[in-house]
């Protein structure tokens, strides 16, 4: 570089140097609050990524209580387990308590449904005496 | 001829940077405290100043300037702060170059859209600058010599294309070295050398009053 040039890159350093020194001091004051807050936010991040591990656990833990919510629910809805297998014996028991098939019940009994009502509140009564 | 373009350019260009290697050298004010500053807050207490003067000098416009120094200051303390202090400038000169260039570009394409909606005139037809902010008026330091000397700088380096400008103002006027100023421009170091010394060779023909 050329005695010029380097006069040059004197020169021009020189006066960048002093216009930054002789900035406005209310830029000053802005750059200064502008520094804290950046220093403060850097900051405040740095805690929010410590605190992650105790963020995750709430998302976690509700995604863990849907799940068993989940499962309570479909327990119930499982089909009936088919005739022959294990629990058979307990089945037929179940099956003793249910009301009688319609299908299968003598007709005559629904055609005589009053007297036999009649005949229920006549012994209870008798019973009575 | 294009290869010996490139290599008249790589030779002015070493010749510029061992001259600008040896005013390194030379004493320059706070030149010390840039080398110790050890936390980050020290680093961009030194710095914002002539942060703020860099993307003044290129934005012409305080608010953005303020605006693109806060952001680089930001970026490097949230996602920089535990890097050695050493790479600290390279990255908020980066850092800074690139939110100038964001901001130049919104600019660019908001004078486009202004210019299409019609609001580029005023109500004589006349144009208006739809971007360019009006001169904020004289302050304090253009009543001194100095000021005008570095108005007129700052209009010279204006003038540079943008990546003669980037390499003026980080290896002259910031001092950073050639690898640093390399990486704050996101390009190789024979780059920045021939930049540079196309950058010096505009400022001669602009600033001929400095001779």
């Amino acid at each position: 570089m050329s005695a010029p040039d380097t006069h040059l890159a004197q020169r021009a350093r020189e006066l960048y140097g002093k216009a930054a020194e002789r900035l406005d001091p209310a830029v000053g004051a802005r750059l200064q609050a502008a520094r804290l807050h950046a220093l403060a936010a850097a900051h405040a991040g740095e805690r929010r990524h410590f605190g992650s591990g105790a963020r995750w656990l709430i998302p976690s833990g509700a995604c863990a209580a849907v799940v068993l919510a989940a499962v309570t629910l479909w327990q119930p809805m499982q089909p009936p387990m088919p005739a022959g297998t294990a629990g058979t014996a307990q089945g037929s028991d179940l099956d003793n308590e249910l009301p009688p098939d319609a299908a299968q019940t003598d007709p005559v009994l629904y055609q005589n449904l009053d007297f036999y009502g009649w005949l229920a509140s006549t012994d209870q009564t008798a019973g009575r005496h | 001829m294009e290869s010996k373009h490139d290599a008249d350019d790589d030779a002015d260009g070493n010749a510029v940077n061992v001259a600008v290697g040896a005013l390194d050298t030379a004493p320059i004010e706070a030149a010390d405290e840039r080398v110790s500053a050890t936390s980050l807050n020290a680093f961009l207490a030194q710095i914002e100043h002539r942060a703020f003067r860099l993307a003044e000098m290129q934005l012409r416009q305080r608010e953005d300037a303020m605006d693109a120094v806060q952001d680089a200051m930001l970026r490097l303390a949230q996602h920089y702060r535990d890097k050695p202090p050493e790479e600290w400038a390279p990255l908020f000169w980066g850092i800074l170059r690139r939110r100038i260039v964001d901001l130049q570009r919104r600019r660019k394409v908001r004078s486009i859209v202004v210019g299409w909606l019609g609001g580029g005139q005023d109500g004589n037809g006349d144009e208006l600058p739809a971007w360019d902010p009006v001169d904020q008026g004289p302050g304090p330091l253009d009543h001194l010599r100095d000021a005008q000397a570095y108005t007129a700088m700052s209009a010279a380096v204006r003038k540079l294309p943008q990546r003669q400008r980037e390499a003026f103002m980080f290896r002259i006027l910031e001092g950073l070295d050639v690898a640093d100023t390399a990486r704050a421009m996101s390009c190789s170091q024979g780059s920045v050398k021939t930049h540079l010394s196309r950058a010096m060779q505009h400022l001669r023909d602009q600033l001929e009053d400095w001779r």
